[in-house]
Formats: C-alpha cells, sequence, structure tokens
C-alpha cells in the first residue's frame, strides 16, 4: 500500500476499533496516565514556582544583581523596560560611633521601596512592633538588638556614621534578607541611601556589595535573569536564596525530594497500568492480524498499521490527557488555593509536554515489543489458532520506565533520587516476582479434588501461572503506592514535621568564656531550662587542602569564594553532635584520638573537601594539619548548634575557645534572659523565634501542596489495580461461563472468583506491605535524612487492605460473571 | 423433555429479528433427536434454550418433568450439573486446565468424592489415560473433543446435548468422535439431542427435526 493509503486505512480501522471499544481500556488507561502525569508535572511546577516566589520574600526582590559598583544605566533600563520595581541597596562593614564608644557593624543603605518582597518588622521608640514594606527616612537610622546592646542605645540617641549624624528611630526585629549568620556576630544598622553620600565611606577601595533588586511579573524577571545572566561583569553575580539561608534550603529540598518522589511513584504506576492494558488489546487481536494476514497484507504492513494506530492512540491520549491534567491541578490547586497563595504563575512548557511524551514513551516502551511478534506470524499459524507466545523482553518496558523517570528528575533535578527509585523499584520487581512464581509453584501442587470452593479459588490462581505472576507484580505495585502513600506518607510528613518540634531551639548564646560555662548552664537549669549543651569554638581560617595553599579566586562558583576567603569556627567534641549523620568516613573513638577533622558534606562538595584529604587550618598563627576522616550530614533546620568542621577533643581541647549554646525559651520568660545577661554582660544572646516560624510556615505549606498530590498518585494506583483485574477479564468470563453451562450455582462461581481474588489480594498485599516498609526506610534515610518510626503492621495491613480491596475492586466482575447468561459468554468464547 | 410453542427474538438497532418462532419437540429417556439446519436457521439458540442457557421469548420447556420458567437460575443450574452434559463444536475446554482438570470441573461442582478415579476411568475409556496431565494446546482437535466427551459423561448424565461436536474436526477423526459418542450414549443410556447440519449424522439418530428460518418441522425417522 501506498503511504497516504495505508494512514487513511490505519484512520478507519482506528475509527472501527474505537467504535467497537476494543481500545477502550488501552486508551483510557494511557489518559489516566497521562492525566496523573500531566497534573503532577503541572502541580509541581507551578508549586515549585510559587515556592520560587515565596523564597523571594527571603531576598526581598524576586532577582537580585550584587555586585562590587552600583549597577549601570544599561541594565536599569532593561529592567523598567520589563516594568521591573528597582531598589538599590548598599551593604558594607563600618564602625558607628555613639557614646564616645565605637562598634563594629554591617551598614545597609537601602532606596525607598525596599523591600519588594517581603515585610519588615521594627519597634518604634514607643514600643509598639510595626510590619510592612518600611525603610528610614533620610537622616534616620535603624539598628538590631546587637548593636543597640553594644553601645547601650536608647531610641532617639544620635549615631554618627562616618560624617553624618543620623537619629536612632527604630530597632530591627526582622529584615526579610538577613542572613541567619549566628558565627558572624556583626551587629547591623539600616540607614537611607540617600544619606550615603553624605557619610563619605563611599571611596575607592571600600568594600561595598551594590545591590539592584528587582521585582515584577513572573515572565518578565525570568526574562530579565535570561538577558542579565550572559551579560554579567566581573565581579557581579546574582543572588539565591538557598546559599542564603541554609534552614531554607533545607525544606526547599525536602519538598522538592517529597514531590519527586511522588511523581516518580505515579509513573511507575501509569507504566503498569499501560502495559497491562497493552496485553489485554494484543492477547485479544491476534485473529484480526490472521485475518489482515490472510487478505493479503504483508507482516511489515500488519505491523505498521497497529503501530500507526498506537501513535493515534497515543497521541490523542496524550492531549486529551494533558488538558485534564490541566484541569485536574486547577481543582487540585482550588482545594488548597489559600494556602498557596493567590496568583500562582502559570506552568513552563516543559509541564506542558509532558503529557503527549510520556504517552508516546509509555506506549513505545510497553506496546512495540509485544507488537514485534506480529512479524514473526504466518497467516496460516494464526488462523489454526496457533497464537504466538508474547514473550515480552524486560529491556524495552524498562527502559521506558527509565526514560519517564528521567525526565522526571530532570524536571525535578534530582538525578539521585531517580537512582534510587529506579534501582528499588528494580529489586521490588524482580523480588515480588520471583516470590509470586514461588507460591504459584507451590500452588500447582496442591492436590487436586474435593469441593469447589476457596481451594478452588487459589487453585485456579496457579492454573494461569505467568498470568498470575504479572498480576500480582502489578497489584503489589498498585497496593504498595496505596501503602506508601497513606501510611507511610504520614510517617514521613509527620517526621518531617516533627524535625522542627515545638521545643525547637530558640534562643541562641554566644561568647561564652571557659570560666563562664557552669555559671551559664546552672543558671539556666535553675530557670527550669533543661541543661544546655555548650560548643566549643575557635576562629580558623582553611589555609590549605592536600598541601596546596588555598586561594578563593580558582573556585568557580561565588559561594565557594566566599567559604574560602572566610573564617571558620572549629569545635571539637569526643561524640557525633545531636542532629548530624554520617555520610561517609567513620566517627573517631572517644578516648585519645589522633588529629583528624570531620567536614559537613555541603561544604565539602562546595570546597572540592574529599575524605582522605589533608586539611590546614591557621589558628591564631600556628598551623594545624590532619586528614578529613569523615563527612557529616547536618540538619540545618534542626535550630541546633551546628559546625562546618569539628576536630577530636584530645588534639584541639585546649584551645582558647569561647562556647555556644542554644535553648528553647518558653514565651513569656525574658526574664530568664535578662538575668542571665546581667550576670554575664558579656555574653550575646540572639533570637531567632521569627525565622524558625517563617520556616515552620514554609514546611507547613509544603507539607500541604505534598499531600494534595500524594492524592493523586493515589488515583494512579487504583487504576492499577483496576487495569491488572481488567486484563484477565476475558478470561474469568469465560471461565465463569463454561463453569455455570456445567451446572455451577451462582455461590459456587462467586466462591471461586472471589477467593481467587482475595488470594490474589493477600498475597498481592503482603509483597505490597514489605515493599512499602522497605521504601519508607529508604526515602527516610537516603533522600530525607529524617528519623522515621515504620508501622511494624505494614506487612499485615497491605494483607488485609489488598484482600479488601482487590475484592471489591473485583465485585462489579463478579456480578457481571454471575448475571450474564453462561449462552452469551459461551458465544462470545 | 419437551419443549412448546418456543420463540426467540432480539432487537438490534431498534429492529426485531425472530430467530425461533414456535418450535415444538420432545424427547424421552434414552431417546435421540437430530436438529437439522443450514447455518444461522437457529439451531444453537434453540439448543441453548433447551438446554436452559438461555431465555425464550414465549413458549415453554420442561426438563425431566419441571418447567424450567418456574426454576430460579441456581436451580437449573443443579439440574444441569446433576442430569444435563454438553459437547460443543469448538470444545471449550479451559486452557489453562489439564486434560484431568477439566473432566474433574463438573465433579467438583458437585462435590463428589471420588472425583479423580471417576475423571481418571472417564478419560482411559475414550482412551486418553495417557495424556491425563496434558494442556489442550497440547492436544489435537480429535483429543481435545475426547476430553470435551468425557467430561460430558463423567457425571453420567441423563440427557446430553451435542452442538455440531464434529464441525471443527476433519472427516475421519470426526467419524470417530461420533462412534464414540454414540456408543457413550448406548452404554449410559442417556438422551441425546444432536445439533448438526450433516444429514448422514442425523440419520444415525431416533428421530429428526429440520429448522428452516427459525421454523422447526417434523420428527421424520
Amino acid at each position: 500500500m501506498k503511504g497516504w493509503r495505508r494512514l487513511v486505512f490505519a484512520w478507519r480501522f482506528a475509527r472501527r476499533e474505537l467504535v467497537a471499544g476494543e481500545l477502550t481500556v488501552l486508551a483510557l488507561a494511557l489518559v489516566v496516565a497521562v492525566v496523573a502525569m500531566a497534573s503532577v508535572a503541572f502541580f509541581s511546577d507551578r508549586v515549585e514556582r510559587s515556592l520560587t516566589l515565596q523564597a523571594s520574600q527571603l531576598l526581598a526582590a524576586d532577582l537580585v544583581y550584587s555586585a562590587d559598583a552600583p549597577a549601570d544605566a544599561a541594565l536599569r533600563q532593561q529592567a523598567a523596560h520589563r516594568q521591573l520595581a528597582a531598589v538599590d541597596s548598599a551593604t558594607f562593614p563600618s564602625m558607628v560611633f555613639a557614646g564616645g564608644q565605637a562598634q563594629l557593624a554591617t551598614f545597609k543603605a537601602v532606596s525607598n521601596g525596599y523591600p519588594l518582597r517581603g515585610a519588615v518588622t521594627i519597634r518604634r521608640a514607643d514600643g509598639v512592633l510595626v510590619n510592612g514594606v518600611l525603610h528610614p527616612a533620610p537622616g534616620e537610622a535603624w539598628a538590631d538588638s546587637r548593636l543597640i546592646g553594644r553601645l547601650k542605645l536608647k531610641l532617639g540617641d544620635t549615631l554618627q556614621v562616618g560624617q553624618r549624624s543620623l537619629t536612632l528611630a527604630g530597632e530591627i526585629v526582622r529584615e526579610p534578607d538577613a542572613t541567619l549568620d549566628l558565627y558572624n556576630f556583626v551587629p547591623r544598622l539600616m540607614f537611607n541611601l540617600a544619606d550615603l553620600p553624605a557619610t563619605g565611606l563611599v571611596q575607592e577601595g571600600s568594600r561595598i556589595r551594590w545591590r539592584l533588586m528587582l521585582a515584577g511579573e513572573p515572565d518578565r524577571v525570568e526574562a530579565m535573569r535570561a538577558w542579565l545572566t550572559p551579560r554579567l561583569p566581573r565581579g557581579a553575580r546574582l543572588e539565591n536564596v538557598e546559599e542564603a539561608r541554609p534552614e531554607v534550603k533545607s525544606a526547599l529540598e525536602r519538598a522538592r525530594r517529597f514531590l519527586g518522589m511522588t511523581a516518580m511513584l505515579t509513573v511507575a504506576l501509569a507504566a503498569a497500568a499501560v502495559a497491562l492494558a497493552v496485553r489485554r488489546y494484543l492477547a485479544r487481536h491476534w485473529q484480526s492480524v490472521a485475518v489482515l494476514r490472510s487478505l493479503g497484507l504483508t507482516s511489515g504492513e500488519v505491523w505498521r498499521l497497529f503501530a500507526g494506530l498506537f501513535l493515534l492512540v497515543g497521541l490523542a491520549a496524550g492531549v486529551l490527557g494533558t488538558v485534564a491534567g490541566y484541569a485536574v491541578q486547577q481543582l487540585l490547586l482550588r482545594l488548597a488555593g489559600s494556602l498557596l497563595g493567590e496568583g500562582l504563575p502559570q506552568p513552563g512548557w516543559f509541564a506542558w509536554a509532558m503529557g503527549p511524551t510520556a504517552a508516546l514513551v509509555l506506549l513505545a516502551g510497553l506496546a512495540l515489543p509485544p507488537l514485534a511478534a506480529i512479524r514473526q506470524v504466518s497467516a496460516l499459524a494464526v488462523l489454526r489458532a496457533e497464537l504466538p507466545a508474547t514473550r515480552q523482553g524486560f529491556i524495552a518496558p524498562l527502559l521506558a520506565v527509565a526514560v519517564l523517570l528521567g525526565l522526571t528528575a530532570w524536571q525535578i533535578g534530582d538525578a539521585r533520587l531517580a537512582a534510587v527509585w529506579l534501582g528499588g523499584l528494580a529489586a521490588f520487581l524482580a523480588g515480588v516476582a520471583l516470590v509470586a512464581a514461588l507460591v504459584v509453584w507451590l500452588a500447582r501442587r496442591l492436590p487436586a479434588g474435593g469441593r469447589v470452593g476457596w481451594r478452588h479459588g487459589v487453585a485456579s490462581l496457579a492454573r494461569r501461572p505467568w498470568l498470575a505472576v504479572i498480576q500480582i507484580v502489578a497489584l503489589s505495585v498498585g497496593l504498595m503506592a496505596l501503602l506508601t502513600l497513606t501510611v507511610v506518607r504520614a510517617d514521613l510528613i509527620g517526621a518531617w514535621q516533627r524535625s522542627i518540634p515545638p521545643d525547637a531551639p530558640n534562643r541562641f548564646v554566644i561568647n561564652i568564656q571557659p570560666p563562664q560555662r557552669d555559671g551559664v548552664a546552672d543558671q539556666l537549669a535553675q530557670s527550669g531550662l533543661t541543661a544546655p549543651v555548650l560548643s566549643p569554638m575557635v576562629r580558623a581560617r582553611l589555609t590549605e587542602i592536600n598541601g596546596t595553599a588555598v586561594q578563593p579566586n580558582r573556585y568557580e562558583s561565588d559561594q565557594a569564594k566566599r567559604l574560602a576567603e572566610r573564617e571558620f569556627n572549629l569545635s571539637w567534641s569526643d561524640a557525633l553532635p545531636a542532629g548530624n549523620r554520617l555520610s561517609g568516613g567513620a566517627w573517631w573513638p572517644a578516648k585519645r584520638a589522633k588529629p583528624q577533622f570531620s567536614v559537613e558534606k555541603g561544604l565539602a562538595k562546595t570546597l572540592g573537601i574529599k575524605l582522605g584529604d589533608v586539611l590546614t587550618f591557621d589558628i591564631g598563627g600556628t598551623p594545624y594539619e590532619a586528614r578529613v576522616t569523615s563527612l557529616r550530614e547536618v540538619a540545618w533546620d534542626s535550630f541546633r548548634v551546628n559546625f562546618f568542621v569539628i576536630a577530636p577533643a584530645s588534639w584541639l581541647g585546649d584551645q582558647p575557645a569561647s562556647y555556644i549554646t542554644s535553648f528553647h525559651l518558653p514565651p513569656d520568660s525574658e526574664e530568664t534572659v535578662n538575668a542571665l545577661v546581667q550576670r554575664f554582660p558579656n555574653l550575646t544572646v540572639i533570637d531567632v523565634t521569627a525565622i524558625i516560624d517563617e520556616v515552620r510556615a514554609v514546611v507547613d505549606r509544603l507539607a500541604r501542596a505534598v499531600e494534595a498530590m500524594f492524592a493523586l498518585a493515589l488515583a494512579a494506583g487504583l487504576l492499577v489495580l483496576w487495569a491488572a483485574l481488567a486484563a484477565t477479564r476475558d478470561e474469568r468470563l469465560f471461565d465463569a461461563g463454561l463453569m455455570r453451562a456445567l451446572g455451577a450455582s451462582r455461590q459456587q462461581v462467586r466462591g471461586v472468583v472471589l477467593s481467587e481474588l482475595a488470594w490474589l489480594g493477600a498475597l498481592a498485599g503482603l509483597l505490597a506491605g514489605l515493599g512499602a516498609m522497605a521504601l519508607g526506610t529508604v526515602a527516610a534515610t537516603q533522600l530525607f535524612n529524617l528519623p522515621l518510626t515504620l508501622n511494624p503492621w505494614l506487612p499485615l495491613l497491605g494483607m488485609g487492605a489488598g484482600m479488601l480491596v482487590v475484592t471489591l475492586s473485583g465485585w462489579p466482575l463478579v456480578r457481571t460473571v454471575v448475571r450474564t447468561p453462561p449462552s452469551a459468554v459461551l458465544r462470545a468464547g | 423433555m419437551a419443549a412448546s410453542e418456543l420463540g426467540k427474538q432480539v432487537s438490534f438497532n431498534g429492529e426485531t429479528l425472530t430467530i425461533l418462532r414456535s418450535a415444538t419437540l420432545s424427547l424421552f429417556e434414552g431417546e435421540s433427536v437430530a436438529i437439522v439446519g443450514t447455518s444461522g436457521s437457529g439451531k444453537s439458540t434453540l439448543l441453548s434454550l433447551l438446554a436452559g442457557l438461555d431465555y425464550p421469548s414465549s413458549g415453554e420447556i420442561a426438563l425431566f418433568g419441571q418447567r424450567l420458567s418456574g426454576l430460579s437460575e441456581d436451580q437449573r443450574a443443579v439440574l444441569r450439573r446433576d442430569k444435563v452434559g454438553f459437547v460443543f463444536q469448538n470444545f471449550q475446554l479451559m486452557p489453562q486446565l489439564t486434560a484431568l482438570e477439566n473432566v474433574l470441573l463438573p465433579l467438583e461442582l458437585s462435590g463428589r468424592r471420588d472425583a479423580r478415579e471417576a475423571a481418571r476411568a472417564m478419560l482411559e475409556r475414550v482412551g486418553l489415560g495417557h495424556r491425563l496431565k496434558h494442556y489442550p494446546k497440547h492436544l489435537s482437535g480429535g483429543e481435545q473433543q475426547r476430553v470435551a466427551l468425557a467430561r460430558a459423561f463423567v457425571i453420567r448424565p441423563k440427557l446430553l446435548f451435542a452442538d455440531e461436536p464434529t464441525g471443527n474436526l476433519d472427516p475421519a477423526t470426526g467419524r470417530q468422535i461420533i462412534d464414540l459418542l454414540f456408543t457413550l450414549n448406548e452404554e449410559e443410556g442417556t438422551a441425546l439431542v444432536l445439533v448438526t447440519h450433516d444429514n448422514e449424522l442425523a440419520s444415525r439418530c431416533d428421530a429428526i427435526y429440520r429448522l428452516v428460518d427459525g421454523k422447526l418441522s417434523g420428527a421424520g425417522r
């Protein structure tokens, strides 16, 4: 046949197949799979964009250009052209003078309009807290509590800033873009940018960081970012929130992984559903293949006909599913709308392309290999009812699933997650297939004879060994998804929310001198607070890695440059600090440990430090050299005292150090802190309540978004269960019809079908329960770094749920079987 | 068995098709009748109705003195289970069951204790004692129909319905199957309703009915 005639024929063929209802199951499975995947893609894309939006509140803008010189006119023009709001700020360290005293502070001069995103909270002279888009008026300055404490200031006092005098008009309680740097004890002074020239502090060589903060429509911000990125001058960069706020980064990272896990679960489920539907479709069409062959089509033409048919169905299902997916996602957002904030940004092109791509990839991987069997079949062989054994290789389906997981991983931006998933999934499938084959083998050896009923159910399961194995695998995947999404999800999200417990430390005390340690601990204990852990710290500079001098300029990323430049707070300890987890190497023995270092994983990655590297730190002029023997993961959002680098106490314990601690101060107990500061005036107490509340709010919002998406994956799980049962519908109908013709009562037929379903459900559920436990454990320890207490009842629960769900979802089938007159079934068979 | 004034209509796309009109026939213990007709004449429909597998639109059937219209679906099933055997044109064996298991099925349905022995003995009688554990796909057409015969006769039915039992077999094999069918029939004293388009085959029965366009006529012998 010629090309166009072939197309016309394929189209007619497809239309007839659709009208006859032959493609319904496959098309439906594809559509639902695409709906699930597309809505997850839309949802995660938009949630992610909305998170970026929320994150920008922590930058006080959508986009921050930061450089060692003010932004030039061309840049401003571009921003204005894109209708972006712009605000300038200049940040630099300098001295403040007041009442004859001097104090080093970080100055921040901001122009009118600051902040573009988020809000500033200040305490006015009358003690009232004001919150909003605020900035100091010209001639006024705001200081944080540290500066006020150090210089013993009152609101209304006059400060000398360079050559300019400013009036202290407010105490900064919270500024949106403040970095939570507890170890950089430099206090903050904020004033209006209009006053900056008069201070005379802007000179050649002064270390000023100029920022241009921009905000506006998401599309325009993205366009600006795209325009700016390749044009960044030397010494300039775009800031992003994640490096500035490690504790928020932790939360975002977990959310992204939760979303990613859900999306991948949906992908796996969708694949299973489509595989089952394809199997059913082809099993019903060998006869058609034979007829077409006997009518004179070559094997290649028949193959192309079916491939073309699948292509049509795939495209149609892809488009339909994407549109429906968008609608589903809109509904989800409406449900969770107020939680995610108003006016979510529209999804990106990738989310739109996800649906049709997924449909085609699924079909290519799952339908084409079994379709290849058509080519090896002669017309005569099929007419003789010698049906080809559809040997479905494992490579193509796995490849398809891998591609889809890869696509999702790319979208989520996490290759490790995809690897863990793919490996875990393959292991689970192999394990389940093995156990299922074993059980079926055992069941085949059950003695026959006796009454029809429960025993007959398990026996008839065993009489279709391959189908039984496929069904058990599909059902366990579906059930595992259900269990993971209900029980394990609750455990995981609970653990996540508990990672910032209600009594998370909200006060940090720094600058504790060694002789004051017992006094501070006693006083806190007397005030009814749990005895805090005091950690020593000493300032150190990293000078060499493996004997090579550390040169900040050698590093590509700005973050690495800054880390290499700054002084570290080294600490020492005999035990692994709470909230830390070893991710490589081994912790040292408690007594008489040799000189060595333990380094935080993120820092090691940024600076290119590997296990076994030799680091040299300069502490007060003396070099200290040792090997890195362990890497640690640190839960930054735990609000405990954490260190990048730790050494054994037996080595550095004699160094002159100051101590740091954190504790939870219940509300309305400020007098405890006041008493502490009165007794030890050199201490600085930092209040991080506002930051904790902020992170907690972020976690709660994220958790709800993730939960909403779980509901969707749940739907995909149910679809797989349905497809697994539909795959054997015809066989069961025929069996039941024949049994009824032979005189089986309705009760007997019902008993056989129900008991078969129940056995199937129980076995699949047991395997699913074990799988969900493994999945939860791997997810908690490898992906989320959360302490997870798993429900030990999962396997039992899985068995019960499997029996119930499979039997219930098989109920319509049972009714059909019992109601249809046996003659109709036999004629169809 | 007695059937009077049986009719069957089905509607399709709003049109009513009459498949069978006022068919009347009867059969006594140990007797055999053939129903002869071309394809599409309504033979299989008549058989389904007589066996209680389908419902007539009009008329009445009685099996073993019981009116089928007065029986529930399950009561009919019990009737079939204990007293009625079937042989189909396309064998209708369960592909996932071995020969032995296929023959066991009706015995298991009625909960017979000596099911295994009975099934094995029956398969030996049809000459398949050596193929008990084979699946239908490993058996030839003739062998599959022998299994079907064994399945039909293993319950010692009073009445056997055979729907074109040789339709899917070559003439030689078909003759063997028919011989076996009539032998078993005689030995067991079973009444037989044989649906066929083969006049020669029909002539081996005690009575012949002809079905033309849904009309049943005559009991020529």
